[in-house]
Formats: C-alpha cells, sequence, structure tokens
C-alpha cells in the first residue's frame, strides 16, 4: 500500500477498504452531544420540565418536539447549501474563502431583480431599478444570481488553475471583491420586499428542502458520476491525476463555479426567507461552511471527505446551537464552547486517521 | 532648488484647495443600515453647504484602521474630523491626537467612553441613548396593562452586539423599566443576542418559540431584529394581535410592519438628523464657534396611530 498520507488517496478511492465510514463516526458524535444537551436539561437548576428533543407537554402527536426538530436543520440549512460548494473545493485540494461575500453581493443583486411595486398599496419604498424591473417573473432573480455566482466561481477557477496563485489568495481577493460590490450595489442601503413568488423559494421549510435536494444531488455526483471520481483523483494527487489523463485545470474551474453557483443560491434562499438583502449578510458564512465540511471529515489537505459527512457536519452545528439556546447558554460562552468543538473535532478526526494509517 | 520649486508649487496648490472647508468622516462600518442613513445624511447636508469638502473613509470594523485614518486626516490638514467609533472605549487616544493637532473632533451616534474629560473643540453628536429602550418597554407596557394582562406577562429580548454600547445600555433600560412597580408584571423568560441580524433573530426566535413557552412580548435591540421575530412568529402560527413586538430604528422595513399590523411599537433614531447635525457641529468649531459638549438630536415614538408621519 503506497496510499497513506491522504486516507485511501488517488483514483483507489474505495469505501469497502474501510471497515468503519468516517461518516458513522460523526452521526455518534451527533448522538453524544443531544445526549448530553439532555442531560444538561435535567441536572441544570434553571431548566424546568423541558426535554430538549422529546415533547414533554404534549403539543404534538408525535414522542418528539417538532417545533425543535425543525429548527436544528432549517438554521444550518442554507450555509449547508454553501458547505455543499465547499466541500467539493476541499476535496479538490482547494479552498474558498469568498462564500460568504459572495453571499452578501448575490442576494443584493438578486433582490434588485426580484422587488414588487407595491407594498400594503403604497409604492415601495426601496426600489433599486425603475419600473420594468418590478413583478419580474421569479426565474429572473434565480438565474441572474446564479449567472453571477457562475461568473465570480469562474474567475476563482482561472486564477488557481491557469495562473496558478494560491486558492486562499484567490479566494481571497474575491472576498473583499464581493464585499466590496455588495456594498456599492446600492450604498450600503438594504433592498426589500420582494413579489410573492420569490418569497416563496425560502418561506417555511423551504431552505430544507432545497438543502437535500442538493445534497442528494451532489452526493450523486460525488459519489458515482467522473466528475466526482476526478474531483478527488485532483485532490489526491494532482500530479498522478494529470498524467491519467484528467484535464485538471479545466475540472478545477468547474468546481469552483459549482461552488460559487450553490453560494448564490444560497443567497437567493437567504434573501428570500428574510424578505430582505444587506450588504452585511453572509458574514462569516465562509467559515462555517469550512466548519461544517471539517466537522464532517473533509480532510484540508483535499481528497477525502464525502457530501454525507457535511450534512452530517451540518446538523452538528444545528444541534449545538439549538442545544446552547435550550439551556440558555451566553452568547460569549457560546463562542468559545464553539470554536472548542471545531478544534477537537478536527483533533479527533486527525488522530483516527493516524491510527488507522499504522493499522495497514 | 528643483525640489523648493516643486514644494512651493504644490504648497500653493494645497492653499488653493485649503479655501475650501474639508471635513474628514470615520464612519465604523459602511455596511450597517443605520449607519448607512446617517453616512447618507451626512452627504445630502453637505450638499446643501456651499464650498465644505466631505472625505468618508471606512473603518470596516477595525479600532486601529480607524485610528490610522484619524492620523491621516491630521496630516493632510482637515479642518475638522467626525468619527463614529468603531469601539467608544478606544476614544481617548483619538482625542488626544486632534487636540494634539489642534484639529477639532465631533463624535457622532456612538458615545466616546472620555465623554466627561473631552478636550476644548471637541463634541459628542447623538440621540440621547437612555430614551430609546425606555420608550419602547414603557409603551409596550402600558399596551399589556391595557389588554389586561397586569396579572402576570412574560417577554423575550432579543440583543444586539453584547461589545457595542448601544445594546447594552438599551437591554438595560427595557430591564430598568420591568423593574419599575408599574412595570414588573412582566418577567423575561430569556434574553439573547442576534446580532442586530434578521437572520440571527428569526433563527432565536424559533429555537425559542420551540421550547413551547407562552410568552406575550418580544422586546428587539432594533428593528431588524424584531423583524426577523415576527417572522418566526409568523411561520409558527402565532397570531400577532396576541404578542407585542418593539424595536428601535423605524425603518421603512420596520413601519410597513407596523402598518400591517405586525410591528407594534418602534423609535426613530433621526440617524441622518446626527449625521447633519455631525457636519454643523464640526463646522462650527472649526469656526471657532460655541458649541455645547453634548449636541442630543431627539428619539420619537412610533406606534400604529402615527406611523403615517414617518414614511
Amino acid at each position: 500500500m503506497s496510499d497513506t498520507s491522504h486516507g485511501t488517496g488517488g483514483l483507489k478511492f474505495d469505501a469497502k477498504k474501510r471497515s468503519w465510514p468516517n461518516e458513522l463516526n460523526i452521526f455518534f458524535a451527533l448522538i453524544i452531544i443531544i445526549v448530553i444537551f439532555e442531560i444538561l436539561g435535567q441536572v441544570l437548576p434553571y431548566m424546568n420540565d423541558q426535554s430538549f428533543l422529546f415533547d414533554t407537554r404534549d403539543r404534538f402527536d408525535s414522542i418528539f418536539n417538532e417545533a425543535r426538530l425543525r429548527i436544528i436543520i432549517l438554521q444550518v440549512a442554507i450555509i449547508g447549501i454553501i458547505a455543499l460548494g465547499v466541500t467539493q473545493v476541499i476535496i479538490s485540494g482547494g479552498i474558498d474563502l469568498s462564500s460568504g461575500p459572495l453571499v452578501g453581493a448575490t442576494a443584493m443583486i438578486v433582490m434588485s431583480f426580484a422587488q414588487t411595486e407595491l407594498v400594503n398599496g403604497n409604492p415601495n419604498p426601496k426600489a433599486v431599478f425603475g419600473e420594468w424591473a418590478f413583478d419580474l417573473p421569479v426565474l429572473v432573480p434565480v438565474l441572474v444570481g446564479l449567472a453571477f455566482g457562475a461568473v465570480i466561481g469562474a474567475i476563482n477557477g482561472s486564477l488557481i488553475a491557469y495562473t496558478r496563485i494560491p486558492p486562499f489568495i484567490a479566494t481571497l481577493g474575491m472576498f473583499l471583491i464581493c464585499r466590496g460590490i455588495a456594498q456599492a450595489w446600492t450604498r450600503g442601503q438594504p433592498v426589500s420586499f420582494p413579489t410573492e413568488g420569490y418569497a416563496f423559494l425560502g418561506k417555511g421549510m423551504m431552505p430544507v428542502f432545497w438543502f437535500i435536494a442538493l445534497a442528494i444531488l451532489f452526493h450523486i455526483s460525488m459519489r458515482y458520476t467522473l466528475y466526482g471520481k476526478h474531483t478527488y483523483a485532483i485532490g489526491s494527487n494532482e500530479d498522478a491525476a494529470r498524467m491519467s489523463g484528467i484535464n485538471v485545470q479545466r475540472h478545477k474551474v468547474r468546481v469552483y463555479m459549482i461552488a460559487s453557483m450553490l453560494a448564490a443560491f444560497a443567497a437567493v434562499i437567504l434573501s428570500s426567507k428574510n424578505l430582505t438583502a444587506q450588504s452585511g449578510m453572509g458574514i462569516f458564512y465562509e467559515l462555517y461552511a469550512i466548519a461544517m465540511a471539517v466537522i464532517g471529515g473533509v480532510s484540508l489537505t483535499g481528497g477525502r471527505g464525502s457530501i454525507i459527512g457535511t450534512v452530517l457536519g451540518a446538523m452538528v452545528f444545528g444541534v449545538i446551537q439549538s442545544g446552547f439556546t435550550y439551556i440558555k447558554l451566553d452568547a460569549f460562552y457560546q463562542l468559545m464552547a464553539m470554536g472548542a468543538i471545531i478544534i477537537s473535532a478536527v483533533v479527533l478526526d486527525k488522530y483516527r486517521q493516524e491510527r488507522a494509517v499504522s493499522r495497514r | 532648488m528643483k525640489k523648493l520649486i516643486i514644494g512651493g508649487a504644490l504648497a500653493a496648490l494645497m492653499a488653493t484647495s485649503a479655501m475650501a472647508e474639508t471635513i474628514g468622516v470615520s464612519v465604523a462600518r459602511f455596511d450597517d443600515n443605520g449607519l448607512t442613513i446617517m453616512r447618507n445624511g451626512m452627504t445630502a447636508h453637505i450638499e446643501t453647504l456651499d464650498g465644505v469638502d466631505l472625505q468618508m473613509e471606512d473603518a470596516q470594523d477595525d479600532v486601529a484602521r480607524q485610528l490610522d485614518q484619524i492620523n491621516n486626516f491630521i496630516a493632510s490638514g482637515v479642518d475638522a474630523i467626525i468619527v463614529n467609533a468603531v469601539d467608544t472605549n478606544a476614544t481617548e487616544a483619538m482625542s488626544q491626537a486632534a487636540a494634539a493637532a489642534n484639529v477639532p473632533l465631533v463624535y457622532v451616534n456612538r458615545q466616546p467612553i472620555n465623554m466627561d474629560t473631552l478636550p476644548e473643540g471637541q463634541a459628542f453628536v447623538a440621540s440621547n441613548e437612555i430614551e430609546s429602550g425606555t420608550l419602547k418597554a414603557f409603551e409596550i407596557c402600558k399596551n399589556l396593562r391595557a389588554e389586561g394582562k397586569s396579572g402576570g406577562a412574560t417577554a423575550y429580548m432579543l440583543m444586539g452586539q453584547l461589545s457595542n454600547q448601544a445594546a447594552v445600555q438599551r437591554s438595560k433600560d427595557v430591564e430598568d423599566v420591568l423593574g419599575m412597580d408599574m412595570c414588573n408584571f412582566i418577567t423575561l423568560i430569556d434574553k439573547q443576542t442576534a446580532e442586530w441580524s434578521r437572520d440571527k433573530a428569526q433563527d432565536l426566535m424559533t429555537n425559542w418559540i420551540s421550547s413551547g413557552e407562552p410568552f406575550d412580548a418580544v422586546f428587539a435591540n432594533n428593528d431588524e431584529m424584531a423583524i426577523g421575530a415576527i417572522q418566526a412568529m409568523k411561520a409558527a402560527g402565532i397570531s400577532m394581535d396576541a404578542v407585542q413586538v418593539g424595536g428601535v430604528d423605524a425603518t421603512p422595513d420596520a413601519l410597513v410592519a407596523m402598518e400591517a399590523g405586525e410591528m407594534d411599537v418602534t423609535v426613530f433614531q433621526d440617524l441622518a438628523g446626527q449625521g447633519a447635525g455631525s457636519i454643523d457641529t464640526a463646522l462650527k468649531l472649526a469656526r471657532g464657534e460655541e458649541v455645547d459638549k453634548t449636541v442630543f438630536i431627539p428619539f420619537k415614538l412610533v406606534t400604529p396611530d402615527n406611523v403615517s408621519a414617518f414614511k
């Protein structure tokens, strides 16, 4: 066996060789965290009879607190969509720091094409363009957003593939450019009041629907199609991938384009859910998306990880966030705990990897 | 010799451009909604004045960058400086730098920590922050009483960034009002930060709703968070007639929510007025006129009764 440093590495990626899929570990971690919150809820003196996940007050038909289950996934669905793209970028051996600001910029742009003319019978107080841009079909803003994402992604990918500057630098530059676009678009003014059709895209549990649908789509494409196999191959060993006939440069551009289009789509859902677009939207989203992927077992050295892992990583985030509110933990400690959890997840994963390698 | 000529020419150039008064402005964050209204208030006001130039910088929420900007303003010889402080605890150094260079300095919107020891030629323009949280909380308290809930009511509070003075003050004001005899029938179930953001408030409120605890009112440090809470409650099927929701800022979005019967109370902070007021104060200081240390731009209570006046 020559594949040591990057897990199963190279084109020989073979899930069967692993006796214990990584995703299962994350799933267990998820259960453990839930149990911890459940216990804290019973032990802490200021908590009354409620349970974290179960319906102790007979409010729902099932034994679960359905409202809790819904918010756990709803609050991570949008960043989760970004994380699906970030996962692919990281597996290909890159990194994308521009996704958060891209969300802000895209939200501003698409919302300008999604505005309605009359608000409560009065003219829209936040109109960006003239009359022609009012009450456009919902497909217009969505396509504008995806096109914008595709352009940004193509620039990211081309810079990285053809000028060979490090992905960290290329996407950091794009980070600033997008933040600038977001602010320049309306000089910082928020854009509000979308059409009903647009508002439907992110209404209620719709963000979760999109997240799961896109997760399934990219799970299939990463696992069963040539696109996915090439992505893993490039991330494991770029030279080997090139020599085995993969057009590495073109493929990289494709990966970054998909990642940015996913971030742009997340911006559509986010602005629809909030019924507003603001230039400050998406702050830290890129870091949370990366953290979700990393907690989900995606290796920052490339070549290893999965969409399922990232979805579970997102769930870990959702459970922790909801759990913190449940036990009424102060915001300061929430940040500290979140940081500690991210670090320990990666340390544990690394330790597990090294053990797996030495066992061979 | 050559250098001397160029230097002389440069000096002449600067002298002519110095005919117009220049004010340097450092704003904490360009992408903050409220600060944007204030910023636009400044630019709009400048256009009505003759021979005054504005040089506006974005401190990008970075204390060090803001101090650099102020020193750059001083170095380029502006007539006055307006600062919307990133961190109100870091204003001492700015005051000293400006005082040493004898350049007038006006703080706007956020109260400097060295308010009591502001050097000569420096002032603070803002609304009296205590008014905002107090006006809102007292109005909601009155409304709950009018609804016959004076036997006992519960509420949640959404707070802004905990490092921000306005967030701390507004939250404290609400708690002070809830400590009054007339309003102590209201109990806070929980208070958490949603970082001024509509999205975070929506998620936080949904988390609260999922715990199933009944509540009668939501106090939010700003309108964006109040709207986020409203969206979460609507999604959970809670009737907006049954809950009192209060915010601060009277943003256009909030006024629309109020007209739709969803938002009950907000407070208008005249941010554009603060921006314009800071320019006027800076000009007065630059011209050596007498100025109060604190220039207050009053808050106004907005309810469904008078909402139309604020559109």
